[in-house]
């Protein structure tokens, strides 16, 4: 058992390590908390993502921009590669495995990586399709993989049209699977128009969109600690 | 109401960007705008434009016929400085929809790799710089009397973006700017190589397309201190008229943006033109309405509504905040050209 003074002194070097875009420091900081036996979901949760919530809102006041948000996520990875295999399984009640991709004609997979990595942090099962992605394989893997989630990027207004295509068709052959579409030329007026659920208007909406959905998981985790320890 | 002025849109063109008085603010564009409605007239496929200079020119003329839109630009595509840097592209030759050709093969693939590359000897002879140039002989010969001719370029940091991982690059700039800069050093020769290629075709007026130095993406300092000075030294050694244009968040790098040497500076519509008018004072400054969301997608009352808000917040010329979707309504481009003509008469 860790102390709570030596808990938080970790959690605050994984979310400063985050946040100073330090990758040493963060697998420092990872080796201890394995070390000591502290418990890896906490330091996922309230360490690294928390020092990424800070990033976000440091981006989002122009502080921060698109080279220190990939700097950070760096960072992120280096404590999460370490911390993941001692985290035990989630119990979210909720089926996480999501579809995620940068459409034919789109070689820009910035946003897509910082979704990605807020879904690889969440304990999502990612089904990452990569860039450039022909618009039939988005189909094609949500039906194999049956996820629930697919997330389409395109980086330019040249490429952002195939995404309308992609959407009906996945409509069309898997009415409850729930869509986000994002990148910068995306609007939600055209996230509506094509029958996508989900809109995140750029790095920083998507990386933000993102954050909530793994802080509503933080709180929902915490509910069902709340109900079991009750 | 059909245009009573007796300035040709080319003498318009060529004039405003000479500083001279003109009779009203040129509806054009530096950056694609080619048209499925114009490719219809010939039977082209959009896939096949890019590696024909003939089809090229056509398609590029074929908006103005069409239309009366104020200008010929070539090509469509942004890879050409790449292919002629030795990267491989994909033009989708296999597919119906229209979809633009990207970058298949970098040159650079680690941070070594950066040092090691250079301009190839025969730059302006490779991939399809000699296809450009003649697109342009073309359309001048075919259009040139009667409207300005335009082509554009990357930026050195959008180039630098094409041949090496984007990701590395925007990391580097931050870690290692020296090395960055030193990279953006060799493009900006590579670009100013190419423009003057485009300018002994006959280009009238060059577009410097810098979209990886939004605001969306790299703080305003990087942009001065890391791009600027490149771009600085890519406008002082064009003879031709030029634009710079970034898309994205620029109200705070619209002043450096100025300070380039640019002969004008393109927005998009998440500039506020109204603020950057009063920050520039008389620089020519091009925008701003959405090329896809209102030109193509609007109503013909929305693409007025977008022309009067451009031409009330100072734009010297109602010009696109990006490439222009190809499937767009020729109604609409009309309806925008009439706004132009016809608004404050």
């Amino acid at each position: 058992m860790v102390t709570e003074e030596k808990r938080q002194e970790l959690l605050n070097r994984l979310k400063n390590s985050v946040i100073q875009y330090d990758e040493d420091g963060a697998k420092e900081a990872s080796n201890e908390v394995v070390a000591l036996g502290m418990d890896a979901n906490d330091a996922i949760f309230n360490g690294l993502v928390s020092g990424m919530e800070e990033v976000g809102r440091l981006f989002e006041a122009q502080e921060y921009f698109v080279p220190e948000l990939l700097m950070s996520a760096d960072a992120l990875y280096a404590g999460l590669d370490i911390l993941k295999p001692h985290v035990k399984q989630l119990d979210l009640g909720v089926k996480g495995s999501v579809v995620i991709g940068t459409v034919e004609g789109d070689v820009h997979d910035i946003g897509k990586n910082i979704v990605k990595m807020m879904f690889d942090v969440a304990g999502f099962t990612v089904y990452d399709l990569g860039r450039d992605v022909p618009l039939d394989k988005f189909v094609e893997e949500q039906l194999r993989t049956d996820s629930d989630l697919v997330c389409l990027s395109a980086m330019m207004t040249t490429t952002m049209v195939g995404m309308k295509k992609v959407i009906s068709d996945l409509k069309a052959k898997n009415p409850n699977v729930r869509i986000m579409i994002g990148g910068a030329p995306v609007s939600s007026d055209i996230a509506g128009k094509w029958g996508a659920d989900g809109y995140a208007k750029d790095a920083n909406n998507a990386l933000k969109d993102a954050i909530n959905m793994v802080s509503s998981l933080k709180k929902m985790k915490e509910e069902a600690e709340a109900k079991k320890r009750g | 109401m059909a245009e009573t002025r007796t300035m040709t849109p080319r003498e318009r063109v060529l004039k405003m960007f000479s500083g001279a008085e003109v009779d009203r603010p040129p509806c054009f564009s530096g950056m694609g705008n080619v048209t499925t409605a114009g490719l219809k007239n010939f039977g082209y496929k959009f896939a096949a434009l890019h590696s024909n200079a003939r089809m090229m020119a056509d398609a590029a003329a074929a908006t103005y016929k069409l239309t009366g839109f104020e200008c010929g630009v070539v090509p469509f595509d942004l890879c050409v400085e790449a292919e002629a840097l030795g990267c491989e592209i994909n033009v989708y030759a296999h597919l119906e929809d229209i979809l633009y050709p990207t970058i298949r093969k970098k040159i650079i693939h680690n941070e070594a790799g950066m040092e090691t590359v250079s301009i190839p000897a025969d730059f302006a002879g490779r991939g399809r710089i000699p296809l450009v140039k003649e697109a342009i002989r073309l359309l001048k010969a075919g259009i040139g009397g009667e409207v300005a001719i335009g082509s554009y370029v990357l930026g050195p940091f959008t180039l630098a973006g094409q041949i090496m991982e984007l990701n590395d690059l925007l990391k580097l700039s931050f870690k290692k700017p020296e090395k960055v800069g030193r990279l953006l050093e060799m493009l900006a020769e590579a670009i100013s190589l190419y423009i003057r290629e485009l300018e002994d075709a006959g280009a009238d007026y060059i577009t410097v397309r810098e979209m990886g130095a939004t605001s969306d993406v790299l703080s305003p300092r990087v942009f001065k201190n890391l791009i600027l000075p490149h771009l600085k030294k890519i406008f002082s050694r064009t003879r031709a008229h030029t634009v710079l244009h970034i898309c994205g968040k620029t109200n705070d790098i619209a002043v450096s943006m100025t300070e380039s040497g640019a002969g004008a500076i393109s927005v998009d519509q998440k500039n506020d033109v109204a603020e950057t008018r009063k920050k520039i004072g008389s620089a020519l400054l091009f925008g701003n309405y959405d090329p896809y969301n209102v030109l193509v997608a609007g109503t013909e009352e929305a693409v007025r509504q977008a022309v009067r808000k451009c031409m009330d917040d100072g734009v010297d010329a109602v010009w696109p905040g990006c490439d222009i979707w190809p499937t767009v309504p020729v109604e609409n481009i009309k309806a925008m050209m009439d706004e132009v003509i016809n608004y404050r008469r």
